[in-house]
């Protein structure tokens, strides 16, 4: 079934011992923009890193059961192909501070010593920024350093950085965390727009974030996924006790 | 993609969708009025079933657009203008819902109308004219809404003026109709008239209210309550 | 107050620097620095062959133990515990307390003896265990300072490990390591003793790292030792150059460091 994107089924991820998540079962199809919200501690942060196995990165982190991209065994295939395939963008805009805007958005390919003629860098880089929405704000100072942006415009360079891999998912890790708030509703519209080229879940905690963003809704807590719905019914009728608590405010 | 400055978000592009319907739904709720005038004109008895048929989709329109503000507000949660755009819609809604059973009520009226009507019981109770100032009054609202414009929406209740001098002389006027016919049937069509009466009177007062709630959300203005020389703004 | 304390704090290297200028600036001239040294006892002769050999001990030091301190730095800072790292970083603290001395006489038996015969190669590899400690020590500490967040958004874009660290993070990091590398040479362009026995010192030019070689404090050494003042006066001079060089060396710290600093 070539529209499904991600299938978790019976995923468990462990941190030596303890167990941060129980038998997520889930799918995500393609275009869909995906919310996972929860209280602190519930492991959607966790759970998005497993999807480009980041997760493993921390010494003692195991996982269990099946989570497949496009069909393939996450697990069994080389990691940093993987990663290529994913795209990931953090909570703290990172641009790599040594390079400048315009191999910042490339450096998934300069990195990997993938060769590219100018024009295609070029090409790559316009259509990426404008599709950031960023194009026309540093299109006159690409050589500089990305680090001269303010925490905004960084944010959205990062994702032009992830974009630019032509990522299979688009994974956003509570990307306006630190953004103030017209910048936060920059990064939303971008992602609204980016609905019909891309898959993508974002991690947040901050619901009406996930309510405005979002075209699915899944709730975890404590490890375990509680519910999964439009996010129109979850904000409106949710099935689950627990996640109407959570929504109207009563714990979390 | 080329950012206008002022590029409407997607909370805007929701507001615009639930406005066009509720444009829709207005404009459904006119044909069933105009069409319940020309039935009780013509007295044509087919014309009102139409009119009766044709209720469920006004309710249905209702139903959508009650769960559509819903939805915005769940997963939007507007403020300001924004907000009381939806609560005025909200209201709106459910006077044009009203509105509509009302075009039902009389169309029913009409159907059950006995043979033989008299004509003259139009003429001098002055229905039609009333129905047609209701009219006009449902209709000056729905463009008030369309463009924001409150003046068109404060001038409607200078205009319900009329429903009220109708309304308030039908009584007297029936009275002495009953009284110089003594005949059941006529009586039965007087009566006819005068629920038709009454209920054209609440279409005016649903004009009204809708005005109200443009007022209010364009202007954060409660106009609730208040007696009716302050609530059209003009100079008396 | 605060003001006054600075003062006072600087007082004594003005002092020195001053008296050092004062008593070396006689000696300088063109040909002081490019002529080799007399026979002791005679006037005139220069310093042109201690200041090449100074060099040359550095340069050779710096090739050795630039690579092997920041391959080892950036090995600590991507292991904050372990045996292994916990072993080596106490050898590092170890290392660092060494007397210069011991460091020559350890030196001498394990090279100098194995070559038979005193080089400026062995005095380089002295210089180099020297310097170690310090590049080691700032390396790690500047790369533990850059943000994890840098290291994870390069591993999500599917750079392999070694390709990130040494591509992303040390080259953010080079202000840092660069500061700890110019001051770790700053340190060792001065030193004496473990010269003594290793590069031993040559009255003549000499540019083969194979054989003894003249550096600036050796000679400072001899002359100073010496009884004729003529050789006091080439002291003093070689001194004042050599605590230009140490200052120079220390301004083109601070120029790179602030240069290269990459803000996160």
């Amino acid at each position: 079934m070539e529209n499904t994107v991600l299938k978790a089924e019976d995923f468990n991820a462990y941190f030596g011992q303890n167990q941060i998540l129980k038998n997520i079962r889930l799918e995500i199809r393609k275009h869909q923009v995906w919310a996972v919200m929860g209280p602190s501690g519930c492991g959607k942060t966790t759970f998005i890193r497993c999807i480009n196995r980041m997760h493993e990165l921390t010494a003692g982190a195991t996982v269990s059961g099946s989570l497949k991209l496009y069909g393939e065994d996450i697990y069994k295939m080389n990691p940093v192909l993987l990663r290529r395939k994913v795209g990931m963008v953090f909570q703290r805009p990172n641009p790599f501070p040594t390079m400048s805007i315009y191999d910042n958005v490339i450096s998934g390919y300069l990195l990997n010593h993938i060769r590219l003629t100018k024009a295609q860098k070029d090409e790559i880089v316009e259509s990426t920024l404008k599709r950031a929405a960023l194009w026309l704000e540093v299109k006159s100072t690409l050589h500089k350093r990305g680090t001269f942006l303010s925490g905004g415009q960084q944010q959205r360079l990062c994702i032009a950085r992830a974009l630019a891999m032509n990522p299979e998912i688009l994974l956003l890790d509570e990307p306006t965390s630190a953004l103030d708030p017209i910048s936060t509703a920059k990064v939303e519209e971008l992602v609204y727009e980016l609905k019909s080229e891309y898959t993508i879940l974002i991690v947040t905690h901050n619901m009406q974030q996930a309510a405005r963003v979002s075209d699915r809704t899944a709730f975890f807590f404590l490890g375990e996924l509680i519910e999964q719905d439009d996010t129109k019914v979850i904000f409106t009728n949710p099935k689950n006790e627990k996640t109407q608590n959570y929504i109207t405010g009563h714990f979390g | 993609m080329i950012q206008p400055k002022n590029k409407l978000t997607h909370l805007d592009n929701e507001l615009h969708k639930l406005k066009a319907e509720s444009i829709k739904m207005w404009a459904l709720v006119l044909k069933q009025l105009h069409k319940s005038r020309t039935s009780l004109v013509n007295i044509d008895k087919d014309l009102a079933r139409e009119v009766i048929l044709s209720e469920k989709r006004v309710n249905a329109f209702e139903l959508k657009i009650d769960r559509d503000c819903e939805d915005i507000f769940a997963l939007f949660t507007p403020v300001a203008v924004d907000l009381r755009f939806l609560l005025a819609v909200l209201k709106i809604n459910m006077n044009l819902e009203r509105t509509g059973d009302n075009a039902e009520t009389i169309a029913q009226s009409v159907v059950d109308l006995p043979a033989h009507f008299d004509r003259k019981l139009l003429e001098i109770t002055r229905v039609v004219e009333m129905f047609d100032q209701a009219n006009i009054m449902i209709s000056d609202v729905m463009h008030a809404f369309d463009k924001e414009d409150t003046l068109i929406a404060r001038k409607t209740f200078k205009k319900d003026d009329l429903l009220d001098e109708i309304n308030d002389n039908s009584t007297a006027i029936i009275t002495e109709y009953i009284a110089s016919n003594l005949d059941k049937n006529l009586t039965g069509q007087a009566l006819y008239i005068y629920s038709i009466i009454r209920k054209l009177e609440r279409v005016g007062d649903q004009a009204k209210n809708i005005a109200e709630e443009i007022i209010f959300y364009s202007e954060a203005k409660v106009l609730k309550h208040q007696p009716k020389g302050k609530k059209s703004g003009l100079d008396e | 107050m605060v003001i006054l304390l600075s003062l006072i704090s600087t007082l004594p290297l003005l002092l020195i620097l001053f008296y050092i200028f004062k008593k070396g600036i006689s000696a300088i001239n063109w040909h002081f620095l490019v002529s080799l040294p007399k026979p002791v006892g005679e006037t005139g002769g220069g310093i042109s062959n201690a200041i090449v050999g100074t060099l040359m001990l550095i340069g050779v030091a710096a090739v050795l133990a630039i690579p092997v301190g920041i391959l080892i730095g950036i090995y600590l800072s991507e292991t904050p515990k372990g045996r292994i790292a916990y072993n080596c970083r106490l050898a590092v603290d170890v290392l660092q307390g060494i007397p210069s001395i011991v460091i020559g006489i350890i030196i001498y038996e394990w090279v100098v003896v194995p070559m038979g015969g005193p080089s400026s190669f062995s005095g380089s590899i002295a210089l180099g265990l020297m310097m170690l400690p310090a590049i080691i020590k700032s390396t790690e500490e500047t790369l533990k300072l850059i943000p994890e967040a840098l290291k994870e958004s390069s591993l999500a874009l599917g750079v392999p490990y070694y390709t990130t660290v040494l591509r992303v993070i040390v080259p953010s990091g080079m202000s840092g390591i660069m500061n700890g590398v110019l001051l770790s040479i700053a340190r060792v362009v001065g030193e004496t003793a473990p010269l003594l026995f290793t590069a031993f010192g040559n009255h003549w030019m000499n540019t083969n790292i194979f054989k003894p070689t003249s550096s600036l404090p050796l000679i400072i050494f001899k002359y100073a030792t010496s009884p004729y003042t003529e050789g006091h006066k080439l002291a003093w001079g070689a001194s004042l150059i050599l605590i230009i060089m140490i200052l120079v060396l220390n301004l083109i710290t601070k120029l790179v460091e602030r240069k290269w600093r990459t803000p996160f």
